[in-house]
């Protein structure tokens, strides 16, 4: 071998020796970078691709009524959903066989699910049969970009709805999502009701699992890392003041009816029933979203979505009695001796009608014979004194014309009356004081809603506290921790013991001796009450009834309005009564006013004289009085089609 | 005989470690804790490859009895054996993924193409020594090697095996350097491969690169002609490969190729082996996932994870440290065989060992480079690390005749 040669030999070596450390180094670089520099980046991307993570919905708090009775459960659902980008397009007749629904139909749900997102996943089809469901499992492989799920929905499984009470859940807004950091997008949240105003409490804490995948999407099971899991938290339950039993008797004398109701504790505000009728049926709304039956509620004119009981606004008619008596007798414009006679109609530049028998009357037997003129008096003079705000401000107090802040969404304020609204609806002095004179029994400008009289009718059985009313008593959590609400109660300070007891004793005499007599008057439990009919321009007039009971140490207050129910003695007064008597003795032993009450109508012409015949007796009937034509003004034009022909 | 003590037992110790991490890691694919949703002849191969190792480790031991001189003997004939045998693969051989290159013998499955890369070795060293002359240096006899390796690269890309094609063609230029060529031909003959694979990075790399090697080449050969036809050839390579990236090439198959720069751009297709394999490299850190945890391995994100994807698994489980030690086994082979080469006194000898080592060498760049995402994807084992039993016994029998060339070198070169 030549020198030449080993030399070449030599060179060549160092040459190949330094090709193969240079490409070794190269290599061992890229290790640095991607094992070193990168790591960061590449470990979440291997912990996202082979464990996916999986939010476990918590499961929603209960709804309890007072006794510990459920109800509000939950029930499970079984839904599947696709991730579009993923779904090969070639199966969907594998996958139409397996949902055993029409190719057509789920050709249209995945191109919606589309045009949500193709990269995110949408539900296809909820509330699958158990038997789909297992199907579409056994099969997943098959089915790249498909999921199935359990989910929970609302069960009610007492025969009791409270709809506008317990509310529905729907599907959480883009702006809803947005706004808040628990709330995932597809979650459903109370849209109403106490599912809404507790919200936060029912709703608990989802829970972060994960799952192992491998490359084609088999799960492999759980993936237990108890760094990264998080158990979801259960909802909190919700004990309600609700009596579960009167509920379910509220809502069946309701059924069919048009109107609402409140029954509470006065001397909490604990509310014990409350029922808007007609009322929508919240388990149909508890899980997919049934569009027709969606349409149907809105636009069904009686509106079955909206709370009548805390939303509506209605004269109290004659209702609003005693609170005028009570305000009287602060202002000093009476005592409760005061003896006002009644010439059968109250004259004030034209004739206000009232039909109780002429005579003298003092506070106690206005309110017991419902005479008008005794309140048509105080109204005149408080009119004509110039103490209309003050009038207001001291309605008010009673919970009437303002917002009484009940745990419940959309509670309207009501209206009573003072300068600046009369200012406003008729323009700066144009307004006198016969555009305030029906005021004085409830009628005109005035409107509350059933619960604003629930509540005042508390302050008067309860000595002289306005309560706070709310469905919610406590809020269990998960550990058993059991937190009250604390509702406000506070003494109306300008009520006297004195003027309470006079007003008392005229309510109890409506019932005793006046128009609740036939309806109201239980054998055992001294009730106290005050019947009402608020005017209707546009159709028959509304009947109300509020009462309280026990008479010395009241358990109960309700408010009822049956709205076109005609007079409040034969359309309220039964179904406040029947309350009563389920509240205080746990039975209806009054078999026959219940019948009555669950065939009541009074929707029309022909049936309007049939329940005025069921009056038993004759001289409860009301003669209308025609107003003296001379009087008119184009404002009393419009105040005398609603003017009282009141007498109960 | 030698004493058996004068083994290179380094190199026989790079051999069993290799093959043990290899053992480990194919354990670690295939038998892991959900390997069940793998199928069954899959997950037998980790008790094939025990055996493989087992049967190697026996001819490795064998062939230190046979006389050194056989080896150059033996070389035509049983390089035409072997071209027979790929004959009669392309017409009768087994379908495996794609690839007609296994021949049934029995109840074994040989892949043919192994067995050349050994044939071609021993016959284009035996040619290229036999010449009276240093050889390369004399162009018709590099043009004579070349048929040498035209031939098993033709009868590949019949039975659709493109991978092991490439091993020989990058092989050429080695065997060829180490006998003569001068270095300035050497470096125009590879210049396409690099020009080309840096014209797939980027256009500029290309043509900066085609102008450097143009002047590297007038610098080593003073030959104005040879550079100037150099950048030429090289700008020509740069244009080719755009236009077949852009022009001939459907979109899918320019984007297998140019994935490995940028893979999210088809992150469900063509980048998805190259995000797999260097998230799972780049997951195991510094420390690794630890044996049978890595989750890319485990889950069957990554392809063909026993066999060209094998060294992201010891990236994930075993972290830097498992896969730097890796690399280093790797270095040590090819040093210690190059040295060994180097070393002796005969040509057959050096030209055969340097020529080892070389393939192993583009074995271990080509793999690791694939798994890595340096270089477009190009399905090629890792020398004993991979499953697979006819690759592992011929890069078995490759060290064991570059043992016994070595321990009989003294009686080698009396004869020279």
């Amino acid at each position: 071998m030549s020198i030449n040669r080993k030399q070449q030999i030599r060179i060549s070596f160092r040459v190949l020796q330094t090709v193969m450390v240079l490409g070794w180094l190269i290599l061992l670089g890229r290790l640095v970078q991607l094992q070193i520099i990168d790591y960061d980046k590449y470990a979440p991307i291997s912990q996202q691709n082979s464990v996916r993570q999986e939010y476990i919905n918590p499961s929603r708090g209960l709804i309890y009524d007072r006794n510990g009775t459920i109800m509000v459960e939950n029930e499970p659902i079984y839904s599947i959903s696709i991730t579009p980008a993923s779904f090969d397009m070639s199966r969907i007749g594998l996958l139409a066989r397996l949902l055993q629904v029409d190719r057509q139909q789920l050709v249209e749900r995945i191109h919606q699910a589309q045009e949500y997102s193709w990269h995110r996943s949408s539900r296809l089809f909820t509330e699958v049969s158990f038997q789909v469901f297992s199907n579409i499992q056994e099969n997943l492989w098959r089915l790249p970009g498909i999921h199935h799920q359990i989910e929970s929905k609302r069960h009610y499984p007492l025969p009791l709805r409270a709809s506008h009470t317990f509310g529905y859940l729907r599907e959480a807004t883009m702006e809803e999502y947005e706004q808040s950091e628990s709330i995932r997008l597809g979650d459903r949240i109370g849209k109403s009701g106490i599912e809404m105003i507790y919200e936060e409490y029912l709703r608990g804490e989802p829970g972060i699992g994960y799952s192992r995948v491998n490359a084609l999407g088999q799960t492999l099971g759980q993936f237990v890392d108890h760094d990264l899991t998080v158990s979801p938290v259960q909802g909190s339950d919700i004990i309600t003041n609700m009596d579960a039993d009167l509920q379910i008797l509220a809502e069946q004398i309701m059924n069919g009816k048009k109107g609402s109701l409140v029954a509470m504790d006065p001397g909490t505000g604990e509310i014990l029933s409350i029922v808007s009728s007609p009322q929508f049926d919240v388990e149909r709304l508890a899980g997919r979203l049934d569009l027709s039956y969606w349409v149907e509620l809105n636009q069904n004119r009686d509106d079955p979505l909206y709370n009548r009981a805390i939303s509506s606004r209605q004269p109290p008619g004659s209702t609003f009695k005693p609170f005028m008596g009570l305000i009287g007798l602060h202002l000093g414009l009476i005592t409760p001796e005061t003896e006002i006679y009644n010439p059968g109609a109250y004259y004030r530049g034209r004739a206000y009608g009232d039909l109780a028998d002429p005579g003298n009357y003092n506070l106690e037997r206005a309110l017991t014979r419902s005479s008008n003129t005794y309140f048509f008096h105080m109204m005149d003079r408080i009119a004509s004194s110039g103490l209309l705000n003050e009038w207001s401000r001291l309605a008010k107090d009673f919970g009437m014309g303002e917002r009484n802040y009940i745990d419940l969404p959309f509670e309207s304020a009501g209206i009573m009356p003072d300068s600046t609204y009369m200012n406003n609806t008729f323009g700066e002095n144009q307004w006198g004081v016969g555009d305030l004179m029906s005021l004085g029994v409830g009628q005109g400008m005035v409107s509350v809603s059933p619960l604003q009289m629930a509540v005042a009718t508390s302050a008067i059985a309860n000595g002289g506290y306005r309560v706070q009313p709310h469905i919610v008593r406590a809020i269990r959590d998960i550990d058993g921790n059991v937190s009250y609400t604390e509702p406000n109660r506070t003494r109306i300070d300008w009520l006297q013991e004195v003027d309470l007891e006079t007003v008392q004793k005229g309510m109890r005499g409506v019932v005793t001796d006046g128009s609740g007599r036939w309806y109201a008057n239980l054998q055992d439990i001294e009730v106290a009450g005050k019947t009402g009919t608020a005017q209707n321009p546009h159709g028959e007039n509304h009947g109300w009834f509020i009462a309280y009971a026990p008479y010395d140490d009241p358990r109960i207050a309700v408010a009822v309005l049956i709205e076109n129910g005609g007079f409040g003695s034969i359309s309220a007064a039964p179904v406040a009564s029947l309350l009563i008597e389920q509240h205080l003795t746990g039975t209806i032993s009054r078999t026959h006013v219940l019948n009555y009450v669950l065939d009541f109508t009074y929707d029309d012409e022909e049936e309007e004289v049939e329940s005025v015949d069921t009056v038993p007796e004759e001289n409860s009937v009301s003669i209308p009085v025609v107003p003296e034509p001379e009087q008119l003004t184009p404002d009393d034009e419009m105040l005398n089609e609603t003017d009282p022909n009141e007498n109960f | 005989m030698n004493s058996f003590r004068e083994i290179d037992w380094p190199l026989l110790l790079i051999w069993g470690a290799l093959s043990s991490f290899g053992l480990v890691a194919i354990y670690s694919a295939t038998q892991g804790p959900v390997s069940h949703f793998l199928p069954d002849y899959i997950q037998q191969n980790f008790f094939r490859q025990t055996i493989w190792v087992a049967v190697s480790l026996i001819i490795i031991a064998l062939i230190q009895f046979i006389p050194p001189r056989t080896f150059q003997g033996l070389a035509y004939p049983f390089y035409l054996l072997t071209v027979l045998m790929m004959i009669i693969t392309v017409f009768f051989g087994v379908e495996v993924s794609g690839s007609q290159s296994w021949l049934r013998i029995g109840a074994l499955n040989l892949q043919t193409a192994e067995i050349m890369k050994l044939a071609t070795i021993l016959a284009a060293a035996n040619y290229l020594t036999s010449q009276r002359n240093v050889s390369a240096q004399n162009f018709r006899t590099a043009f004579t090697t070349l048929l040498f390796f035209i031939v098993p690269v033709g009868l590949l890309l019949m039975q659709n095996e493109a991978g092991i094609a490439v091993i020989f063609l990058a092989l050429l230029p080695f065997m060829l350097f180490w006998a003569g060529l001068p270095h300035a031909i050497t470096l125009f003959m590879i210049s396409p491969a690099i020009i080309a694979y840096l014209s797939i990075i980027s256009l500029a790399w290309g043509i900066t690169a085609s102008l450097l090697i143009g002047l590297t080449i007038f610098l080593l050969q003073k030959r104005s002609i040879l550079a100037i036809a150099s950048v030429v050839i090289g700008l020509l390579c740069v244009a080719g490969t755009e236009i077949l990236l852009h022009q001939v090439l459907q979109p899918h198959q320019a984007s297998r190729i140019e994935a490995f720069v940028n893979p999210d751009l088809d992150p469900r297709g063509s980048g998805w082996n190259i995000i797999q394999a260097t998230t799972a490299i780049g997951s195991g850190g510094i420390s690794g996932k630890g044996f049978l945890e890595g989750t890319q391995t485990q889950l069957r994100f990554l392809p063909e994870q026993w066999t060209d994807f094998i060294f992201c698994v010891i990236g994930e489980e075993f972290g830097f440290i498992g896969a730097s030690l890796i690399l280093l086994f790797f270095l040590f082979l090819f040093l210690r065989l190059l040295h060994l080469g180097y070393q002796h006194q005969h040509p057959f000898a050096q030209l055969f060992m340097v020529a080892v080592a070389s393939v192993f060498f583009i074995h271990f760049v080509i793999n690791i480079g694939s798994s890595t995402a340096v270089m477009p994807v190009i399905g090629l084992p890792l020398p004993f690390i991979s499953y697979g039993g006819s690759a592992f016994l011929t890069n078995s029998i490759l060290i064991g005749i570059c043992l016994n060339l070595d321990l009989y070198k003294r009686s080698l070169s009396i004869y020279h």
